[in-house]
């Protein structure tokens, strides 16, 4: 509205000096010419700027660009009259503003209106002069170059050091921050510096000072730090995030994500492993958006370096469910947590993270399934959830009383041990642990000496965690219990021995399929056990040798019975036959 | 010929559910442990129809020691005189062995105090007493595994309990063989089996 009153009020203006033109030139056509030097003069300045001034002085008028930037078109006139160019005509430098358009001709930004204006400096500022300066010359063929106007502002034009005396906070830096400044790294790698004053606003850091982050930059102190590459620098800025975040950093720690980026990785990352995240890895450095922004599909941080999985995850129920606004259909943190991020492999978190939606799971399972939880502690919900995933037992050394699994730093202890003699003795002939090879482990661990209770426990598992991010609609679900309560299941065929790592993660190694269902392993594992599936082959054959013996028991005899049956045709014989009883 | 009282009427019923039962569970303890071979039923129902009738025999079996028991007639299963015990095992033996082929008469005389010949009441002692205890404790422990673990690891983890259990199923199926072909064994092939129908069996004046 105040547009309209504004081009209103210019016309009203332009119809008055169109009116006065008329009349002029009716009356000079009666007065003799003038000399022509003063004919040539230009019309004067305060005149101009007056008429100029009739709309640009009230600072309620605003300038709307074709991109939807709206701008203040006010014009300090005092604060103007005290900078070098107040002697200038308005026109001098707005070159491409004349009556007969204005206002009215549409820019396409802001960026696109203040380069016009800038432009409108170089009539002056030509480039050999600017070139003098070193911080100009720098910059003045970059074709990214900040526009004078930029830096040194539009009417209250000043030099820079004028300029930030005057601003404070955050403007302060973003003086130069928010222009195109990047810096080259040791390793090549350009940094950029510049931040972005709109994103800085709609981060949830928006009501920060810089100083509250990067408390080593004062305005007396810009100190210039180097980092080798572009990771150093994100770990460091971790740092900075710590200070306010405790809280999610203690969660951070036992992440996969610490395990890889600092705990082993502060070397590890220093190495050039770029795969371990930090927090702006995810967050962005002054991007930081609120929660809400990491919850939506097109939000996900994790996608940056799990896209392949994110893709399986898209096509499940939960990625559908999500797709079409089902905001309690749960994404990566929902089931991974996102801090604490973990593998979930045969832990009881990620059962956790599914009964935490699925409430009351365990009666739906008991409708149908046979102790069902059982069932729920044994097998991976994906096991049976994602029907095509492939899938086998995961055998795990753990403690028999607390039922907690070994980790591979306490195998190495009990063992006494080295990381390369246990891998060789978990993996001597690649043909995979035998049954035996299994129950010496279970023996060499349980020695007297180390006082440890070590007993295997047997998890139907899936063998590619990707598998598990392709969960399906629960009427797809196998439901068969022959899937896995059969000697032919594919379960039995895929047997590895998982090792829990102290990440959480599990390093796997292939045991034969026969080791389950061996004698061995009645002597090493006290609490695995699969009806149907780990039968041992010499109990089947001592069972089936009993049952014939009762079979041929009465063969035998009726057999003896009819071979002796002429004994008994005897008078003598016959007499005696009567009473036989069983 | 007179009748002799054998088996009353609580043995008897007793008798004829454990049949029912026993049948039942060979059949579905077959398809519970040998799936992949005759799919005679889905392994489900199988679960759930062996749960069902093992309760049932459970229950069987209390009756059976319940009357047992209160009526003292236990005693019947045990040898008390081992020297008795021992030539009568013998004999019996030398007679299932021998003597029925040459027309021999059978040495034991069923009566309602003394119904088993010693080969029976041995076999019968260790299957009411020791095998049908061994089988309902550990079918029951494998019924709920997770509500019966610490029991489980106590004997030695559940491969154990279930070998127990599978070890006395084939022994159980085996006797059932010899068990039915002796019932054939008496005056005609089907006395024994009508006497476990009726209560009755007829034996000769002099008791034999």
């Amino acid at each position: 509205m105040r547009i309209y009153a504004f081009e209103k009020r210019v016309r009203k203006e332009a119809f008055l000096y169109i009116f006065l033109f008329m009349l002029m030139t009716v009356l000079t056509a009666e007065v003799p010419a003038l000399p022509q030097s003063v004919e040539a003069a230009p019309p004067p300045v305060i005149a101009k700027a007056e008429s100029c001034m009739g709309c640009h002085a009230s600072n309620d008028s605003v300038m709307q660009f074709s991109n939807k930037e709206t701008m203040s078109v006010f014009v300090d006139q005092k604060e103007f009259s005290k900078t070098a160019h107040a002697a200038l005509l308005c026109t001098d430098c707005h070159r491409r503003v004349f009556l007969g358009t204005h206002p009215g001709r549409v820019i396409e930004s802001k960026k696109a209106f203040t380069k016009e204006a800038s432009d409108g400096c170089r009539n002056c500022h030509r480039d050999d002069q600017l070139r003098k300066k070193a911080t100009h010359a720098a910059i003045i063929d970059r074709p990214d170059a900040p526009l004078c106007a930029e830096c040194h502002g539009g009417h209250r034009v000043l030099r820079i050091n004028e300029w930030k005396s005057s601003l404070s906070g955050k403007d302060y830096c973003l003086m130069c921050h928010r222009q195109v400044i990047d810096t080259t790294l040791a390793s090549g790698e350009k940094l950029s510096l510049r931040i972005d004053p709109a994103n800085l606003a709609s981060s949830v850091h928006n009501k920060h000072d810089c100083s509250d982050c990067h408390t080593e930059y004062t305005r007396e102190s810009h100190p210039i730090k180097m980092f080798a590459s572009s990771r150093e620098h994100s770990i460091s800025v971790a740092g900075i995030c710590r200070k306010c975040h405790e809280d999610k950093a203690a969660l951070v720690k036992g992440s996969t994500h610490y395990n890889l980026s600092f705990q082993v990785g502060e070397t590890l990352v220093r190495q050039g492993n770029p795969k371990a995240p930090v927090c702006t890895d995810c967050h962005g450095f002054h991007t930081v958006g609120p929660k809400t922004t990491y919850e939506m599909m097109s939000g996900v941080p994790c996608r940056k370096c799990h896209e392949d999985i994110f893709r399986i995850y898209a096509k499940s129920v939960h990625g559908r469910a999500k797709e079409k606004g089902e905001h309690r259909a749960p994404l990566c943190a929902s089931c991974h947590f996102a801090h604490e991020v973990n593998f979930t492999a045969m832990t009881d978190k990620i059962k956790g993270a599914c009964l935490g939606c699925h409430k009351g799971i365990e009666d739906i399972h008991n409708k149908w399934l046979p102790n069902a939880e059982l069932h729920l502690s044994a097998v991976a919900c994906a096991a049976c959830h994602v029907p095509a995933a492939e899938k086998g037992i995961a055998l795990q050394l753990i403690d028999q009383d607390t039922g907690k699994p070994f980790t591979r730093e306490q195998i190495l202890q009990l063992l006494g041990k080295t990381s390369e003699e246990l891998t060789e003795l978990l993996d001597a002939h690649g043909e995979g642990l035998t049954s035996y090879e299994l129950f010496y482990i279970v023996r060499q661990l349980n020695r007297k000496e180390t006082g440890a209770k070590v007993t295997f426990l047997g998890r139907m598992d899936i063998m590619k965690y990707s598998d598990a991010h392709q969960l399906s609609l629960k009427n797809i679900a196998i439901r068969e219990c022959e899937s896995c309560h059969s000697k032919e299941s594919g379960f039995l065929k895929r047997v590895t021995l998982a090792v829990l790592r102290t990440d959480g993660g599990m390093d796997r190694y292939r045991a034969q399929p026969d080791a389950v269902s061996s004698v061995f392993m009645t002597l090493s594992s006290k609490q695995f056990y699969l009806l149907g599936g780990t039968r041992f082959a010499l109990l089947d054959w001592a069972g089936m040798f009993v049952v014939l013996c009762g079979i041929l028991v009465p063969v035998l005899h009726i057999t003896a019975r009819v071979l002796t049956a002429p004994l008994r045709r005897s008078p003598k014989a016959e007499d005696l036959h009567k009473g036989d009883k069983s | 010929m007179k009748r002799v009282f054998l088996h009353p009427l609580t043995v008897r019923i007793w008798h004829w559910i454990n049949t029912a039962c026993f049948l039942v569970l060979i059949f579905t303890g077959l398809q519970l442990r040998y799936s992949e071979m005759p799919n005679l039923t889905k392994f489900k129902t199988a679960v759930d129809v062996h749960n069902l009738f093992g309760f049932l025999l459970i229950a069987d079996f209390l009756l059976w020691l319940g009357f047992y028991a209160i009526t003292g007639k236990i005693r019947i299963y045990v040898p008390l005189d081992l020297k008795k015990f021992l030539t009568g095992a013998i004999r019996q033996a030398r007679y299932y062995g021998y003597g029925l082929f040459r027309g021999e008469k059978n040495p034991h005389h069923a009566t309602a105090d003394d119904k088993f010949n010693p080969l029976q009441q041995s076999a019968y002692f260790m299957i009411m007493l020791i095998l049908m205890p061994v089988q309902i404790i550990t079918g029951i422990l494998l019924w709920d595994i997770r509500r019966f673990a610490g029991w489980i690891s106590l004997l030695g983890g559940l491969r154990v309990v279930d070998i127990a259990h599978v070890a006395v199923f084939f022994f159980l199926s085996a006797f059932l063989f010899v068990h039915v072909y002796l019932t054939t064994l008496g005056r005609t092939p089907l006395e024994h089996i009508k006497a476990m129908f009726t209560g009755y069996e007829e034996v000769d004046e002099n008791g034999k």
